[in-house]
């Protein structure tokens, strides 16, 4: 360690100590020496990720048009993809996915709302954030365990409309697909608005001082500045917040659609990442999943570009 | 924006506020109350008062029965390794895409960071009979190395973003004075960077501990699983013993809450650096 001395000592770095000076360094440029250090330190990283992510994924798609039952893949062309398009069961799915994706809007507003009277500090206001990030913590399946709970048909919620004397809403709500979805969507507000409240809050207070005052002094009003000059502002963090819920609602409904409603009633609300688990880890049929997750990736690629160019304009629009 | 407001405007907004806060403490509270009451006292009265809170059979029998502490042991260990291992290969090639020179830095940085649009569920099924084959499903090993493997595009994008801002000049200094690589990593780094690593820990911590899809494949056995999948399924089969099954849920709630209240500054710094970035 004492010799040598320059950062890009290659051969140090994986650990193998004995004499490294002697045998690597002496012939080579410091730019080789640093590129030997770069290649140890990335090796691990990237052999990590690349045989348990790329891999695999590289796999899926190659099994995709396979019939595979893990040991034994037979070729069969493109007829899992055939299948999929044209099962009821998929479109199902999708359309889980595609109703949460909907909600997203509703959240928004509800985060932005919430957010803009939030900064207006009033007393309590620190505690109010506080609270709202707590279920946004907590894990979506005990949440979803903690929901199937209170929306049981003898549950809390029944109860309490019971209560107050609104009978006629008490409903078997995880029974049918429409109320099923009514709890879900509830689950998925309840666990994001924290996270939105925060995001909202950080941007709100980035917004130059001056700008506000500026129209002030023109003369705006309260809804004038916001709308006029704060909303715009925020344009960055509601895109950041629309695409990270869309890529979710595609890819991150597994825990509260197996905890909350299985699914049911029926394949009804039934999210495609939970379609893909019953079809591989319950049915056994890898190839058919394996087609399925490769049409998922595609469907986060999508988004994914999009995201990308949104960002794209923004950063240099600047 | 204008805080000086007239009384009844902030009275509404506060009136408003609260009602949310309601809406969102409720669930918890409910979960937290009904772990002390007997399943019978449950089914007279959801939504009261427990009699009192000397009923503490639910908690027992999670200790005994549930062996909530081993579950406990299992994910804390697993976490542990998860950590150990993500971070160990995480520092150094975030240091590296940040600060070293060499040849396609930019292609294998955008490779790495690319990875982060990859689904889990997408290469689960391969990664689920790669990981058969070499006979470690249902070992919690399976479960350490796709937990890491997929948090290393993040945890790298994150850090190498934030070692970027060490000054070149630092590291040309411990290089004159004789540091080679191991120890410029270690001793100049490493502590330049904990405020970031503290960062992705919480992250990682909390994505582990909540995470219900990894541990469920991986982990058949009742004794290997982690408290999340348990509080989904083991305790879930007693769902007609609604108390007992709040209080596992209970138990499952807490780490994260007490993370929570301990490192709340930290943890919404580290939510709001990717919107704001």
């Amino acid at each position: 360690m004492a010799t040598g001395g320059a950062i890009g000592r290659g051969p140090a770095a994986g650990g193998s100590v004995s004499p490294p000076a002697a045998r690597a360094a002496p012939r080579l440029t410091l730019r080789q020496r640093e590129s030997l250090a770069a290649l140890a330190s990335l090796l691990p990283a990237f052999l990590l990720v690349g045989v348990v992510v790329w891999w695999p994924t590289a796999q899926a798609f190659a099994r995709s048009v396979t019939d595979w039952n893990g040991m034994t893949a037979r070729l069969v062309g493109l007829a899992n993809y055939r299948a999929i398009l044209g099962s009821n069961e998929f479109w199902t799915a999708l359309r889980t996915n595609v109703v949460f994706a909907l909600a997203i809007p509703g959240i928004l507003v509800v985060c932005l709302v919430v957010a803009v009277l939030l900064f207006e500090q009033v007393p309590g206001w620190r505690f109010f954030r506080s609270v709202y990030y707590v279920p946004t913590i907590l894990s979506a399946a005990v949440v979803g365990m903690l929901m199937r709970i209170l929306f049981a048909t003898n549950g809390p919620v029944n109860n309490l409309l019971g209560r107050v004397g609104l009978a006629s809403l008490q409903l078997p709500w995880l029974s049918t697909v429409p109320t099923a979805f009514v709890v879900l969507l509830f689950v998925f507000y309840w666990q994001t608005l924290g996270q939105g409240v925060l995001i909202f809050l950080a941007a709100l207070s980035a917004v130059p001082q001056d700008l506000i005052e500026a129209a002030t002094l023109e003369g705006a009003g309260w809804w004038q500045r916001l709308v006029g000059v704060i909303i715009p502002q925020l344009v960055p963090a509601i895109a950041y917040f629309v695409v990270f819920n869309l890529v979710w609602a595609f890819v991150g409904l597994f825990a509260i659609v197996y905890t909350v409603t299985g699914g049911g009633p029926g394949y009804g609300t039934t999210s495609v990442d939970l379609y893909i688990y019953r079809k591989a880890f319950e049915q056994g049929q890898l190839g058919y999943a394996s087609a399925l997750s490769v049409v998922l990736f595609l469907i986060v690629l999508v988004i994914s570009a999009a995201q990308v160019r949104l960002f794209d304009r923004y950063t240099t629009t600047d | 924006m204008q805080r000086a407001h007239h009384p009844l405007v902030q009275l509404a907004i506060q009136l408003v506020l609260a009602a949310l806060a309601v809406v969102a403490l409720y669930p918890i509270v409910f979960m937290a109350l009904n772990a002390f009451k007997t399943s019978l006292a449950y089914m007279t009265n959801p939504v009261g008062l427990p009699p009192g809170f000397s009923y503490v059979e639910n908690f027992q029998a999670m200790v005994v029965r549930f062996d909530v502490l081993r579950l406990f042991a299992n994910t804390a260990w697993y976490i542990l390794l998860a950590l150990l291992l993500s971070h160990a290969v995480s520092v150094p090639a975030s240091f590296a895409l940040a600060k070293l020179d060499f040849p396609f830095r930019g292609a294998l940085r955008t490779a790495m960071i690319a990875t982060m649009i990859v689904p889990a569920i997408t290469m689960l099924v391969p990664v689920y009979v790669m990981l058969a084959n070499w006979g470690i499903v249902n070992s919690y090993w399976s479960v350490v190395l796709v937990w890491a493997a997929l948090a290393v595009p993040g945890n790298v994008f994150l850090l190498s973003s934030l070692m970027r801002g060490i000054p070149r000049e630092v590291l040309e200094a411990a290089r004159t004075d004789g540091a080679g690589y191991l120890e410029a990593l270690l001793r100049i780094v490493l502590p330049l960077s904990l405020p970031g690593l503290l960062t992705v820990t919480i992250f990682n911590v909390t994505t582990w501990w909540n995470d219900l899809l990894i541990p469920l494949v991986f982990l058949q056995s009742d004794e290997t699983k982690t408290v999340t999948v348990a509080a989904a399924t083991i305790m879930g089969r007693f769902s007609l013993d609604t108390p007992l099954l709040l209080t596992g849920l209970l138990f499952a709630s807490v780490p994260p809450i007490l993370l929570y209240v301990l490192l709340q500054g930290q943890i919404r710094k580290g939510l709001v650096i990717g919107a704001v970035k």
